[in-house]
């Protein structure tokens, strides 16, 4: 039998590393094709991608600001060139400025939403463009400081919650294009972001404080987006599933520790 | 105008700070840059050079003179392909 999602092309922003690496093998591993996008990390990229080949299967690796809406064409005008189609686009990119709300300026609003929301807005555009008559998946990363007050979260947190609405949006008009638009909102997940804001003081370190006892990790985010990514999850549409081993419902529940 | 001329306009724009307080010798810390201004800048040099300046390189600058000396070699190299 071959892999669920063999044939298919993927588009990961931000794909080089943390979540968005888990999710670009996950992905591979199920037989999909994947270009890789990056920003800062070229080196990092690059690895990703001989990891992803050594599964098997083709990736190629793009370089664009999905901040700056030219790039995106750019980058886009390379995908359609170059394959003429796209299955699978993952909204991962993102980036931040941790500041209280009296803090925050024009630039950081500015920087973080185009990150973080504009281009979703802009790569599903595009992307839907080459799921034409082949249906396709968009599925976004989102966190729970969508809903929840973070310390110093605050843009991004906003950037997230504008990124879950228009998820439910795009859902609803991409319906009848057979392309399925879903959300992952994720709690802290053990990434280089985590350790920066933990470093910084930004986070309390609740690093082993879910119900469950561990952490969220990469994989658990990777294999949420894979089942909605695959035929199964079909009837679900522009939901932000939460993927935070029970953390969110359960303010008062005192979190297990890790066993040792 | 030179590559260093126009990278320092590039930076004192972003940072909004006078042009002359950038020094070969200097350092973003210097001028009181937060993290956004930095990628900013990088962002900005990059795009008006047309130029790659990844991360990894980026974090060996030690000041000013190190980022415009690279942005020099990478302009060259450019014109030469
Ligand atoms: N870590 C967590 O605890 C956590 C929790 C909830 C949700 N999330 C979400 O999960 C996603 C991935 O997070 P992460 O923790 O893996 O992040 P990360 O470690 O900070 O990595 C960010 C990724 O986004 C890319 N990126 C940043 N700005 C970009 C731009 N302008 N254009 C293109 N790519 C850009 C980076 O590429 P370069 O390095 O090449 O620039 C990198 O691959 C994000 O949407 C994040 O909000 C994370």
């Amino acid at each position: 039998m071959s892999p669920p999602l063999a044939g298919k092309l993927a588009l990961v922003t931000g794909g080089g590393r943390g979540i968005g690496k888990a999710i670009a093998l996950k992905l591979a591993s199920q037989g999909a094709d994947i270009i890789v996008n990056f920003f800062r990390h070229r080196e990092t990229a690059e690895e990703t991608a001989k990891d992803i080949e050594a599964l098997g299967v083709k990736a190629s690796v793009i370089r664009a600001n999905v901040g700056n809406p030219a790039k995106i064409d750019e980058m886009f005008d390379i995908i359609n060139r170059d394959f003429g189609r796209l299955d699978i686009l993952i909204n991962n990119a993102a980036s931040g400025v941790g500041r209280p709300v009296m803090d925050v300026t024009v630039k950081a609003w500015d920087w973080t939403m185009d990150i973080n929301a504009k281009a979703a807005l802009l790569c599903a555009q595009r992307a839907s463009k080459l799921m034409e008559g082949r249906g396709g998946k968009i599925i976004s990363i989102s966190s729970l400081g969508s809903s929840f007050v973070l310390p110093t979260y605050t843009v991004v947190g906003v950037s997230k919650a504008a990124l879950e609405a228009l998820t439910r949006y795009l859902a609803i008009e991409l319906a009848p294009k057979n392309i399925c638009v879903n959300t992952v909102a994720a709690s802290a997940v053990e990434t280089e972001a985590l350790k920066f804001y933990i470093k910084e003081q930004l986070m309390p370190d609740t690093r082993q404080a879910t119900p469950v006892g561990r952490m969220v990790i990469p994989e658990d985010i990777a294999n949420v987006v894979a089942f909605l990514c695959s035929e199964e999850a079909s009837m679900i549409r522009g939901q932000t599933v939460i993927v935070d081993g029970g953390t969110s419902i359960a303010p008062f529940v005192i979190p297990s520790k890790e066993k040792d | 105008m030179s590559v260093e001329e126009q990278v320092k306009d590039i930076v004192a724009k972003i940072v909004h700070v006078d042009k002359g307080v950038i020094t070969r010798e200097g350092t973003f810390k210097d001028i009181k840059a937060d993290s956004l201004d930095i990628v900013q800048a990088l962002v900005a040099v990059e795009d008006a050079f047309d130029i790659e300046i990844p991360d990894e390189e980026a974090q060996k600058f030690q000041s000013f003179g190190d980022f415009i000396s690279y942005v020099e070699k990478q302009v060259t190299e450019k014109e030469k392909a």
